[in-house]
Formats: C-alpha cells, sequence, structure tokens
C-alpha cells in the first residue's frame, strides 16, 4: 500500500511539473503536442495503475506473515544494505561547500574507491567471515590492487581518488 | 528480393561475419565473455542482466579501442559472450546444488536436481542440459540467420505510426504476456517511460522534470538505473533468500559415457528438442519475455507430449531437454527485434541496447545498411560462442562448480564493489553511484512485492525513442490521430497491441467468473 501511495505521489509531482501540457503553444510545430504532454499523460497512467494496485491490496485479504519471513531475514539484508550505503559515502566523503565565504567543510575526508574498497572488503571479510588477521590484511590490500592494475592500468579507467592523492602523499 | 538472392547474399554475409568474429581480438573477448558468463551464471547472487550490466561501462573503452584491434563489434561479441556463458552457467547450481543460478534455471530444480541427486546421474544430468541448450541455441542461431535481414528490409520501410505501433505492441506484451499482475507491469511501464523522459525534450530542447538540478539535465543514465535494479538488487534479494551461510555440494564430473549416453537421449528426443527450440524461438522474439518464460513453457510441452508423464519430477531426461532447449533458444531470439527493430526482447538485451546507443550506433534495421560487419559479426560470434560454451561446460564443470564454494563474505562485497565500478566509470559521476545504491534499494523492495523489473527497464531503454516516433507521427499528420492507422500494418499492429493487453482483462474476468459458478 505504502509503495503505490509513493508512485501515486511521484505520478502527481510529475504531473505538477508537466502542467503546461495545456498550454496552447505548448508545440513548436503543426500538429506536436509538446514537450510536457507526453511525461504528463504517461504520469497520469501511473498514477492511476498505482491507484488500482492500492485498491485491490486494500479488498484483498493479506498474507498473515508480512512482507519479510522473520526478524533473521530483514538482518541479512541490513547487514548488506548498510555496509554498502557507507561504503558508496565514504568514497565521496562528507562535506560541503558554503558558497557565502568560499569555505569547506569536511566531515569525513573523500577516502577515494581504493581506500574505501580496502576497508569495505576488509571489514566484510572480518565481520561476516570471521577471518584471522591477516587473511583480511590480504584481502583489504589485494583486492583494491588488483582493481587498480585492471581498471586504472589495463582499461585506463581512472576510478574517485583520496584526499591522500590530492596532497600528493599516495598514488590512490 | 528473390527467395535464391537472399539465400546467397544471407550466406556471403554470414561468411563475412565469420571473418570479423574470428579475428584473434573477437575470439579473446568471445571467450573471456564466455567464462564471466559461465561464472556469473553460476554465482546465485548474480544474473546475466546484472552481469552484462555492470560489465556495460568497460565495454565502451573496448568499443573506442583501448584493446589493440577492438571496436563495437569486439564490444558486443564480449558482452553477447556473457550472456551465452549465463544462459549455460545458470543450470550447474540448479542441476548439482538445488538452487538456480538464473531465473530460466528454476524449472530444471524439477528434474534436473532429482536425476543428479536421487538417482546419481549428475554428469548425466549436466550433459542432458548442455546438449540440449546447444541443439535450442543452435536452431534459433539458424533462424535468426535467415529471417534477420528479412525483417530488418521489411523494417526499414517502416514510417513514424508502423515505429510507433511496433512500439505500442512491445509493451503490450509485457502487460499482456507478463508472470506478475498486469496492473503492476502498468505502473511500472509507465515509471520507466517517466524516467526516460527527464532531461532535454530531444524535440523541442526544452528542459523537463528536472526540477531545476544541472546534474538531471542529461536524464537519468540507464546504466546506473540497471546496475542497481539488478546487480544490487539481486544481491540484496539473494542476502535474504539464502541468509549468511553455505549450501549442500554434490560434486559432478563429465565424463564421455555421460555425453554419449545424453546424446543417445537426445537422439530419442529429437521431435521434442527441435519443436521446442522453434516454439522457444517465436516466443523468444516477442518483447520482455526471453529465457525464464520459455523454459516453462518448454516443460509444459515436454510433460504433455511424453508418454511417460509420472516419471517428470523424478529425474526424466525429457523435464531437462525439454525446457533448455526452448530457453536457449529464446535467449538468442531475444537478440532478434533488438538487431532488427531496435526493440529488446528480454531484459538482457535491453542492456546490451543500451551499449548500442552508448558506443554510438543507432540499433534497428538502418544497422544492416549501415554496419553489416557489426551485425554480421555477431551473428556469427553466436554460433561461435555457444560452440565455444558448450565446449567449455563439458570440460570444466568441477571448476565452474568450485566457484559456489567461495565464501559469501568476499564474493557478495566484490560484487557491489564491481558494480560501483560499473555505475561511476561510464560517466565519472558519483551521483550515478548513489543513483545505483538507491536503484538497488528500489528494485530490492519492488521485486518483494512482485512488481516486474522488465517493463521498467525496457520502457526506460525504449522511452526516448518512443516519445520521438509518437510526436513525429503527429507532426507527419498535422495533428491528427487517424496518422496511426494510416497503413495496414500500424492498424493491424495496433489492433494485435489491445488485444494483448485485453488477454490478462479477459483472464481475470474468467478467474471471477469460475467460483461463482460452483458455489451457484
Amino acid at each position: 500500500m505504502a509503495t503505490a501511495a509513493a508512485i501515486v505521489l511521484i505520478a502527481a509531482v510529475a504531473m505538477f511539473d508537466s502542467r503546461a501540457a495545456f498550454s496552447p503553444s505548448a508545440g513548436t510545430a503543426p500538429g506536436d503536442v509538446g514537450s510536457r504532454w507526453y511525461p504528463f499523460w504517461t504520469a497520469t497512467l501511473m498514477g492511476i495503475a498505482a491507484i488500482v494496485v492500492a485498491y485491490r491490496a486494500f479488498t484483498t485479504p493479506q498474507a498473515a506473515e508480512g512482507i519479510f519471513a522473520g526478524r533473521e531475514s530483514i538482518f541479512s539484508v541490513l547487514k548488506l544494505a548498510v555496509p554498502m550505503l557507507l561504503y558508496a559515502t565514504l568514497i565521496g566523503g562528507v562535506g560541503w561547500k558554503d558558497d557565502a565565504t568560499d569555505v569547506t567543510y569536511t566531515v569525513i575526508p573523500p577516502l577515494g574507491f581504493y581506500l574505501a574498497t580496502a576497508l569495505y572488503m576488509g571489514g566484510f571479510a572480518w565481520w561476516l567471515g570471521r577471518y584471522k588477521v591477516w587473511w583480511v590484511a590480504l584481502i583489504a590490500v589485494a583486492f583494491p590492487f588488483v582493481i587498480f592494475a585492471a581498471f586504472e592500468l589495463g582499461f585506463r579507467v581512472s576510478l574517485p581518488k583520496s584526499f591522500l592523492y590530492d596532497r600528493g602523499i599516495a598514488p590512490f | 528480393m528473390e527467395i535464391a538472392n537472399y539465400f546467397v547474399t544471407t550466406v556471403s554475409s554470414l561468411a563475412g561475419g565469420f571473418a570479423t568474429a574470428l579475428q584473434p581480438i573477437n575470439v579473446a573477448m568471445l571467450l573471456v565473455g564466455v567464462i564471466l558468463g559461465l561464472i556469473i551464471g553460476v554465482l546465485p547472487g548474480l544474473g546475466g542482466t546484472s552481469g552484462v550490466a555492470i560489465l556495460l561501462p568497460i565495454t565502451v573503452f573496448i568499443a573506442h579501442g583501448s584493446l589493440p584491434g577492438s571496436n563495437a563489434t569486439t564490444a558486443i561479441i564480449l558482452l553477447a559472450g556473457i550472456y551465452w556463458g549465463a544462459l549455460f552457467g545458470g543450470v550447474i547450481t540448479s542441476i548439482l546444488f538445488n538452487i538456480p543460478g538464473e531465473p530460466w534455471a528454476v524449472v530444471l530444480l524439477f528434474d534436473g536436481f532429482p536425476l543428479a541427486k536421487r538417482l546419481g546421474r549428475p554428469g548425466l544430468a549436466l550433459a542432458s542440459s548442455f546438449v540440449s541448450s546447444f541443439v535450442g541455441a543452435l536452431v534459433a542461431t539458424i533462424l535468426f540467420t535467415f529471417f534477420a535481414l528479412a525483417i530488418a528490409l521489411q523494417a526499414l520501410q517502416f514510417g513514424p505510426a508502423e515505429l510507433f505501433a511496433v512500439f505500442v505492441l512491445s509493451f503490450a506484451t509485457l502487460i499482456g504476456l507478463g508472470a506478475e499482475a498486469p496492473i503492476k507491469s502498468v505502473a511500472m511501464l509507465a515509471l520507466g517511460l517517466l524516467l526516460a523522459a527527464v532531461g532535454f525534450d530531444t524535440i523541442t530542447g526544452e528542459q523537463r522534470l528536472n526540477f531545476g538540478q544541472i546534474s538531471l539535465l542529461a536524464g537519468i543514465s540507464f546504466v546506473p538505473v540497471t546496475i542497481g535494479l539488478f546487480g544490487i538488487g539481486e544481491i540484496l534479494a539473494s542476502a535474504e533468500e539464502q541468509g549468511i551461510g553455505y549450501v549442500e555440494k554434490l560434486s559432478a564430473r563429465l565424463g564421455l559415457r555421460d555425453v554419449a549416453q545424453a546424446f543417445r537421449e537426445l537422439r530419442k528426443r529429437l521431435v521434442l528438442v527441435l519443436s521446442n527450440s522453434i516454439f522457444g524461438f517465436l516466443f523468444g522474439v516477442l518483447p520482455g519475455h526471453g529465457a525464464t518464460a520459455a523454459s516453462f513453457l518448454g516443460y509444459g510441452l515436454a510433460r504433455q507430449y511424453s508418454k511417460n508423464k509420472e516419471n517428470f519430477g523424478k529425474g526424466e531426461i525429457s523435464g531437462i531437454m525439454g525446457p533448455q532447449s526452448a530457453a536457449d533458444s529464446a535467449g538468442v531470439a531475444s537478440l532478434v527485434p533488438m538487431i532488427t527493430l531496435g526493440i529488446p526482447g528480454s531484459p538482457t538485451s535491453a542492456v546490451i541496447m543500451a551499449g548500442l546507443f552508448i558506443w554510438g550506433l543507432q540499433p534497428g534495421p538502418v544497422l544492416f545498411v549501415e554496419h553489416q560487419d557489426f551485425v554480421w559479426g555477431l551473428i556469427a560470434s553466436i554460433y561461435l560462442g555457444h560452440l565455444l560454451t558448450f565446449i567449455i561446460c563439458l570440460l570444466a564443470v568441477p571448476l565452474l562448480a568450485m566457484i559456489m564454494r567461495v565464501p559469501y563474505a568476499i564474493i557478495t562485497p566484490f560484487i557491489v564493489v564491481i558494480s560501483i565500478i560499473g555505475s561511476y566509470s561510464l560517466n565519472n559521476s558519483m551521483l550515478d553511484v548513489f543513483i545505483t545504491v538507491a536503484f538497488g534499494l528500489i528494485g530490492y523492495w519492488l521485486r518483494k512485492l512482485k512488481y516486474p523489473l522488465a517493463p521498467l527497464v525496457v520502457a526506460l531503454v525504449l522511452g526516448d525513442s518512443m516519445e520521438r516516433e509518437l510526436r513525429k507521427a503527429l507532426i507527419a499528420g498535422g495533428g491528427n490521430p487517424l496518422y496511426f492507422f494510416s497503413s495496414w500494418l500500424a492498424t493491424v499492429v495496433l489492433a494485435l497491441a489491445v488485444v494483448l493487453v485485453l488477454i490478462p482483462l479477459a483472464r481475470s474476468l474468467t478467474r471471477r467468473r469460475r467460483p461463482a459458478v460452483v458455489t451457484a
């Protein structure tokens, strides 16, 4: 029900943004319906479909056990989702720039792809794999190294670098 | 064009295709793709679509010559190789571990695993699967070879009304023949079309749905969304289904005896395998379906026409060969509408099609005129790719099965890392990384609530083109909607689309009537 409601909300926002679909000067060529017509009616279709889904969910008896099989299944997903979000955040760091003073405030410096990957892979091996320290260290070093060799040197794909790279301390 | 001329043109084009496909760099990338595909197919947390999506950004560099002698043909051969590998690889875990590596291998749990475990013939189960997959793929590739050019030549005559009608038909099949609730397919389809509309309007150049954000002006890139929906989403779903543990494993080594027996069993079931291959091809050509639906269709047909119905579910070889020939045939067939009409036949071919856009090619009939090397190189590589996959599967089953022994704590974060690289490297954008993570969570959630993802992905890829054809048709017709019915072809295709959308409605009506009859 909440998912259908979210889809209806997205549809409403898109319809509001595309309200110019009804402007008489919508199109630039004779016969053209303009740039807003298509998103407006697509959003309308999406909204109607989501309302029907919500109505059916409301009028149909729902399974007693709910969406998740149990607490364990929720934890299995969270154990993967939370570190993944942290990993993505650590790559670029956390901070903001005050345009008025031109000062940058840094809460977490950008660790870049390689340092963040070392932490992520090593952390996972230590936390969920329960490996010994030297295995954790090996995984944390070997994977970023192999990825560096394959992507930066092999495919010449430049991945985000850390604050150490910006200061000229490390090549990653 | 006369039939004889058509045949000669096709054969000579195919010969040229083999000359392209057999270039050392293309053979090397085909081998890499097939091996990667087999590994991806074996891993339960990663599917063929996500594997292709994750590696798509890397193919940009390959298509632009980052490897000596590489070009767009090399790139598509690599991606197609992954697809072929995944088609074969998914069955190994179904048969040996009772865990489907791919959705189309689910059906093998019924008879593949029982033959392997209960009857103690894992080698025969695997060999039967590989042999029938190979035959199915071969039949589909031959049909692909001889029909693709005809479809493309016909499609070259299409105007905006016909093209729009074909788009509508492809969306109608997603709604009408989909496995999930049709109304959810409609919602996902519309969401995909809406996401495709974000950014500049391609006809007037006006901004829309970007809410003042400059970063959204270029639109929502297809690649990070797909990597999120399929790569991250599948990993999250897999984490929930399997927890963090290890699975019971059977070991298998394929001997010559198993392969020889599989060929003998194939000879006994040649009519079934050939007919299922043809049905699989016809099913695979329909947009949005591909191998999974065909595998169930193949199983149903095998059971329906078997004299040993009671053996099904207990390790019946027809229960392996029937679905496998149909699934592989459909997998190959799903590339036909993508190459000839610019309409993907499955989520995986939708991702491959996105690759064509990124490499600067326009999928559709024009490819047959402007990029013959590319098209025929791809078609020839399908023959080579399946032969290569078949040989590797026969030789390397024990090695592939060992992949399942890589611990969860290593393989899962590694897949996340590769997904992040894939989403970042296309535009060097951290925004794309967060889009990937966000759509990973959204994809996981939608999957849980049984919202189909295929319509979302296909609509996201086709949204722009569909809108362009719609508006070109309206401009050409001076705003008159009757222009959409100006040719018999467009009218027939649109009528077919309406029928396809009405199918689920009729189905739900009959479903409601039945209990009433019973109670009455």
